[in-house]
């Protein structure tokens, strides 16, 4: 548990700053703007403390904020899922549950159980990042091109990670 | 009372969901208000210090891009200075020139870190108030313009470019006023909104700051007319503005330093209040 805990702050830090001195200036058009940072958010264990879980939501948040001049717009956005979380692990639950040394990863849960977590669970943030971004119903067609691109394309970066940074527990 | 009690418990992880997000959502909205700025943001020293380190490794990508740039600006400096006029009457340079006083000076500046893709956008400059910089100044590059100061620490600021919405910068083409809009997703284009039908615009018309709120000199280069866009029935024009600033490589500016703006508030605000 000890490790796998130093292993997370690790990440953490790691992509954290990928996000805020790499992501944040590539620059692939207006619509596209990948927030991998949602990573360390997906990958936490199952049965984490709700309040824990908000607590990491709020620090993640405010340091990407920090590094990207969104004055909080990340933070909100990272708190906002964080509280959706449990129920959406919930309303995807295997019919026998959640097994304890499980971990929300590819290699634990399957490919088709993880991509329809995580696709929700990106869809979610970025709906939520890119309504309070823009704010204006006169744009709606902006914000939904912009929520589609970006999910997607912070969809397929996340897949990668997942195979590049975890390894099968089995 | 226990009921009470119950109902916090119950609601307690809701209840604490919402505190943080009123929180955080009012710290963000404030941030929109074009003079407020919260304190999650780039000037503090950790933030500050990374980004700094990160401008050290990638200032030399686009090295040669900045030199051309620079060589430039050289050029035409170097052909205002004296030597450059042929003298008519020999005597011209030495008069001590009491027509004019200087309303502007300029503070020049590295910009550390910025963006061109979001919905409003900022750069962070590595000069602050140790250099005299002052929140609500503008900025601006040789050949455009870039946006305000809306947020200063020590030895960084913040800037919000004009490729930010409700930017309301007045500007002018061919002596008529017209108010600067950017529409969110081209970094290229901003739009002249609220001009009447009738005004005498062309396309390729040059697009010039008005000057009239003392953040810029009267004259700087904004952009060029690209289109004219008439609305069907209505009484009023669009302009596409094509901006000559290049928001894809933004790396020297400088921060005008009005002298007289202290004076002009003080002036207006005794009788527009």
């Amino acid at each position: 548990m000890n490790s796998s805990w130093i292993q997370y702050g690790i990440y953490f830090l790691g992509i954290v700053l990928l996000q805020g001195l790499v992501i944040n200036h590539i620059g692939i058009g207006p619509y596209a703007y990948p927030m991998i940072y949602t990573m360390l958010l997906i990958v936490l264990p199952f049965e984490i403390n709700i309040i824990f879980l908000l607590g990491i939501a709020l620090l993640l948040g405010v340091s990407v904020d920090m590094l990207s001049d969104t004055f909080g717009l990340h933070t909100s956005s990272s708190i906002f899922i964080a509280y959706v979380r449990p129920a959406l692990l919930n309303a995807l639950k295997p019919r026998d549950g959640y097994d304890d040394n499980q971990m929300p990863t590819v290699h634990d849960m399957g490919f088709a159980w993880y991509a329809a977590y995580a696709g929700i669970f990106i869809v979610l943030h970025h709906t939520w990042f890119f309504v309070l971004e823009i704010f204006r119903f006169d744009m709606v067609g902006l914000i939904l091109l912009k929520i589609i691109v970006s999910s997607l394309l912070s969809f397929v970066i996340l897949m990668g990670l997942q195979f590049l940074l975890y390894k099968s527990s089995r | 009372m226990r009921n009470l009690l119950s109902f916090l418990k119950r609601f307690r992880n809701f209840l604490i969901f919402i505190v943080l997000q009123i929180f955080i959502l009012s710290l963000f909205f404030n941030s929109k208000n074009y003079h407020k700025a919260s304190f999650v943001n780039s000037t503090n020293a950790i933030s500050g210090w990374i980004i700094q380190k990160r401008y050290n490794i990638t200032k030399h990508f686009n090295l040669s891009e900045v030199n051309e740039q620079l060589a430039q600006e050289n050029a035409e400096l170097k052909s205002k200075l004296p030597f450059s006029f042929y003298t008519l009457e020999n005597n011209v340079f030495s008069v001590n020139d009491t027509l004019f006083e200087q309303q502007y000076q300029y503070i020049s500046a590295t910009v550390l870190n910025y963006t061109n893709h979001m919905h409003n956008n900022y750069a962070t400059i590595d000069k602050g108030t140790l250099a005299g910089i002052e929140k609500d100044m503008g900025v601006i590059v040789n050949n455009g313009i870039v946006g305000f100061v809306i947020d200063v620490s020590d030895h960084y600021a913040i800037i919000r470019t004009v490729l930010s919405e409700r930017i309301n910068l007045i500007v002018e083409v061919n002596g008529i006023m017209g108010q600067l809009d950017w529409r969110g997703t081209d970094k290229e284009f901003c739009h002249i909104k609220g001009l009447t039908a009738s005004a005498d615009i062309k396309k390729g018309d040059k697009v010039f700051t008005k000057g009239s709120s003392g953040h810029f000199p009267k004259g700087i280069l904004v952009g060029v007319v690209a289109d004219i866009e008439v609305e069907n029935g209505s009484a009023t024009l669009t302009v596409p503005v094509k901006l000559s600033t290049n928001f894809s490589a933004l790396s020297h500016v400088y921060v005008v330093v009005n002298i007289f703006k202290q004076e002009q508030k003080e002036l207006e605000g005794a009788h527009y209040e």
